[in-house]
């Protein structure tokens, strides 16, 4: 941008360094209209494979009703999803194919790792399952459970929605494609020994939490909070 | 040999040596394999539920098979099963076939000891086409080569695995690499780049086996790219190789079907498997007994309790336990439960496959039902490890069994909707009648069990034929079909639901008082008041936590009839705390390898409609 004169900014935002384009009103609002159209209507890619492909379908069907947040079409296509759902264990098999589903998504794109076997491995500590799928994708939400109810899922999607919120277009960190990566491994060898271990999941890696901070993902109900806040 | 060796006379290791027989020496099967085959049948001994063995030259092992097949006073016409067991310490592998005679209502299981230094039998292919995947299988987890195979190769391992073979004993739970290392190694390998040789041939890629004569090193080429070449040969020719799946909305899981197509018909179609292989088997033979329990419900995650009864009934059998009667009936009501369970949501997931939604909607509704159930009884919704060996988890709550009878008393409405549905709904009928047809001798020879038998007009049920859990004492018909298309697997299908809800409601009268654990501190755990409170049942708590269950030295095949055929429990114990092999015939691994020979020839929409209705579960098939 190129306007001298620097554009009122909303209070309690903070002003991003010289570097970067000034996080302007307008931009704002701009963010906030995409991410409430983004969030609102994710096409879940479901990437079931055992047990928890079917509380997946059951979160679809007729008790809890996956529509009810805009995301009753599942899209079974890679090339027009926004959120891959990996729903079970994944083997070293199948390994390069969830790798390849997940290089075929467009950014900006997401993923769930539902259940104990798909974010550590779970029970199967053995010659042929993965360790957790983040060592090969990047993931935005692990879900417990061995399989999770339908509503851990559905509370994983709205935390998936939460993370959307607090996104923006201008930050260059954010939704990049990288064409390096196609393909790669998500973590260096010597992180995926350290998380491959047993437990290691568990206790090495914790990206909401813990040691290693990675940004906010606000709990469904801290949004009413901020909500309250702003009306103060 | 040092303590940690099986014990000789029970096991019966390496020698062949005379055990006590059981009886099996009166069968008639094996007095006519000894009379003809004289020293070539080694021992013969019966297992825990009264199976004859005979123990036979792995040399001679094509003709016994195939006298047993062939001459009419056996008749072993269905090639139930064939593993592998390897109990360690380099001594031979054994490869075990499990027969069953319609004919007779007789069983029977001959084995072969291959020695490591010549691991090699001749395939029995010719005689059974289900012996095809059972076989590939064999070789994939002990390397045991067959002779005369046509297709031996991987087939739950990628094709290209090169770690070894994953059931032997020498090979580490974990795998040899680091994980690091077997992640690399899982991206540079390129699944879905993988082709089996008859792949290529079609695709031009390579010469045809009529040219270069069949070759049986196949597995150097699997590795093989398919890149431009293919392209620009597909370009040339009139047919089209297409890749359908693993990752596929209709193909229920992670199977993939690579199809040959002239215009809109399928002419050639491989099945590939193996993309969930969780290690099962592998992984039991490091647990406690009671600890294998979890794991058997993770295996048909859409019937789960089928498995732990079946599980937990092979073990009580080589334990010889009696469980309680009202065990009994519990545990024959949650397994039709379960039966219908999996008959819903296959009637669901087929419909919508075929394009109709409504019916999904209505069959998961009940299915929340049933999920209610067995969150009221253990906890959980779906992976229920509900058994203990020589029990249940907990007696049932207060008020389940009236809440079981509302449900059966609602559920036939369901089921006559959907019927309303779809039986005489044209599209329905034009998309099924005549589709994907097997008659019953080919059925048989295929291996296939369960509504898939009987919808070709064999009425084979093991809870008739081998009756467990008491099913002689209930009144229940077997449906079986005519032509043996996807219309007929669908009513038999439909028609068993039915005759589920009349077995519960028999049941569900005649449920027993009474405990519904054995009274055996060796194989229960005391209740927690008892153990806090008592000397002795603190004790027998302390051994069965900290020592586990001994199971008694000896081996079981326990079969039950699950959603989806025959399902077999091979249990091979040493008298120690974990087995040594816990083999789980997957009914839907053996129904699966009929596949190609449903959908030749048809058009590439059916085979969502056949694939549909042979009714898989990719959890047991890659186990």
């Amino acid at each position: 941008m190129t306007t001298g004169k620097q554009l009122p900014t909303i209070q309690g935002l903070e002003v991003g360094a010289d570097t970067g384009p000034p996080r302007s009103w307008l931009t704002t609002r701009i963010d906030y209209l995409v991410n409430w159209s983004r969030r609102n209507s994710i096409w879940p890619m479901p990437f079931g494979t055992a047990c928890c492909a079917i509380e997946m379908m059951a979160a679809a069907a007729s008790k809890y009703d996956l529509a009810r947040f805009g995301m009753e079409r599942f899209s079974f296509s890679p090339r027009q999803a926004d959120l891959m759902i990996v729903a079970g264990r994944v083997s070293y098999k199948l390994a390069p194919i969830m790798r390849r589903v997940w290089d075929q998504m467009p950014q900006p794109k997401w993923c769930v790792s539902m259940g104990a076997c798909a974010s550590s491995g779970g029970m199967f500590d053995n010659y042929t399952i993965m360790q957790g799928i983040d060592q090969v994708v990047p993931v935005d939400v692990y879900v417990p459970g061995c399989p999770p109810r339908p509503e851990s899922l559905i509370y994983a999607l709205l935390m998936i929605q939460e993370k959307i919120k607090g996104e923006s277009l201008v930050n260059p960190e954010l939704r990049a494609e990288n064409p390096d990566a196609v393909g790669r491994p998500n973590l260096p060898p010597e992180a995926i020994e350290l998380v491959a271990q047993p437990f290691g999941n568990s206790t090495r890696q914790n990206r909401v939490s813990g040691a290693v901070p990675s940004g906010a993902i606000l709990r469904p109900r801290d949004r009413l909070e901020r909500l309250l806040e702003h009306q103060d | 040999m040092s303590s940690t060796t099986v014990p000789e006379q029970t096991i019966d290791l390496v020698t062949g040596a005379p055990r006590a027989d059981g009886g099996a020496d009166k069968d008639p099967a094996i007095q006519a394999l000894r009379q003809r085959f004289g020293t070539s049948v080694r021992s013969v001994h019966s297992d825990a539920v009264g199976v004859p063995c005979a123990v036979v030259d792995p040399a001679t092992n094509y003709d016994v098979l195939e006298f047993l097949k062939t001459d009419p006073a056996m008749a072993y016409d269905l090639l139930v099963d064939v593993m592998g067991v390897d109990i360690g310490g380099g001594r031979p592998i054994r490869v075990w076939y499990q027969l069953w005679s319609m004919t007779h209502g007789r069983q029977l299981r001959i084995e072969c000891r291959v020695p490591y230094e010549n691991l090699e039998l001749r395939s029995v292919t010719p005689l059974w086409r289900t012996a095809n995947w059972l076989e590939r299988e064999v070789w994939d987890m002990y390397g045991v080569t067959f002779t005369g195979h046509p297709d031996l190769r991987r087939i739950l391992m990628p094709e290209n695995y090169d770690e070894g073979f994953p059931l032997r004993k020498e090979f580490p739970l974990r795998g040899r690499f680091a994980r690091s290392e077997q992640v690399r190694r899982a991206l540079e390998r390129k699944g879905e780049e993988i082709y089996a040789r008859e792949e290529l041939e079609w695709a031009g890629v390579l010469p045809s086996a009529e040219e270069d004569g069949p070759s049986d090193e196949l597995i150097p080429e699997l590795s093989m790219k398919i890149g431009p070449e293919l392209l620009a040969d597909g370009l040339e020719s009139d047919r089209m190789v297409i890749n359908m799946g693993p990752q596929h909305p209709a193909t229920h899981g992670v199977l993939r079907l690579v199809l040959q197509l002239d215009g809109e018909n399928v002419e050639r179609c491989i099945p590939h498997i193996g993309y969930l292989h969780t290690g099962f088997e592998k992984t039991c033979e490091y647990r406690e007994w009671n600890q294998v329990v979890p794991y058997t419900d993770r295996m048909d995650y859409l019937a789960p309790m089928i498995y732990n009864i079946a599980y937990a009934g092979a073990v009580e059998s080589l334990l010889g336990i009696e469980i309680t009667p009202r065990c009994r009936v519990v545990r024959l009501i949650l397994s039709e439960l379960n039966r219908l369970l999996g008959h819903l949501l296959w009637l669901g997931t087929t419909a919508m496959d075929i394009g109709a939604t409504t019916v999904f909607i209505y069959t998961f509704g009940e299915r929340e039902t049933i999920y209610n159930l067995h969150e009221a009884y253990c906890g959980s919704r779906i992976t229920n490890s509900a058994t203990r060996i020589g029990g249940m988890l907990a007696d049932l709550p207060a008020g389940w069994l009236e809440a079981c009878r509302d449900f059966v008393r609602r559920l036939p409405e369901t089921l006559d909707e959907s019927e309303r549905l779809l039986t005489r709904n044209s599209i329905w009928m034009a998309r099924t009648m005549d589709i994907g047809v097997i008659d019953a001798e080919t059925a048989l020879n295929f291996g296939l069990t369960g509504p898939n038998l009987r919808a070709s007009g064999i009425a084979y049920d093991v809870r008739k034929a081998r009756p467990y859990l008491g099913y002689d004492e209930y009144d229940f018909d077997v449906p079986v079909g005519v032509t043996g298309d996807t219309y007929d697997r669908y009513l038999v299908r439909l028609e068993e639901m039915r005759q589920s809800i009349r077995i519960l409601e028999q049941a569900l009268d005649r449920v027993p008082d009474g405990p519904i654990n054995v009274p055996d501190p060796a194989v229960i755990l005391p209740p927690k008041s008892e153990a806090m409170g008592s000397i002795d049942a603190m004790i027998a708590h302390f051994k069965l936590v900290m020592e586990g269950l001994q199971v008694p030295a000896g081996e079981v095949w326990y079969s039950v009839e699950a959603t989806k055929g025959e399902l077999g429990i091979g249990i091979v114990s040493d008298g120690g705390s974990k087995p040594v092999r816990c083999r789980f015939r997957a009914p839907s691994f053996v129904n699966l390898a009929a596949l190609p020979y449903l959908v030749e020839g048809g058009l590439v929409s059916d085979v969502i409609a056949v694939n549909a209705s042979i009714d898989i579960v990719l959890g047991e098939i890659d186990r």
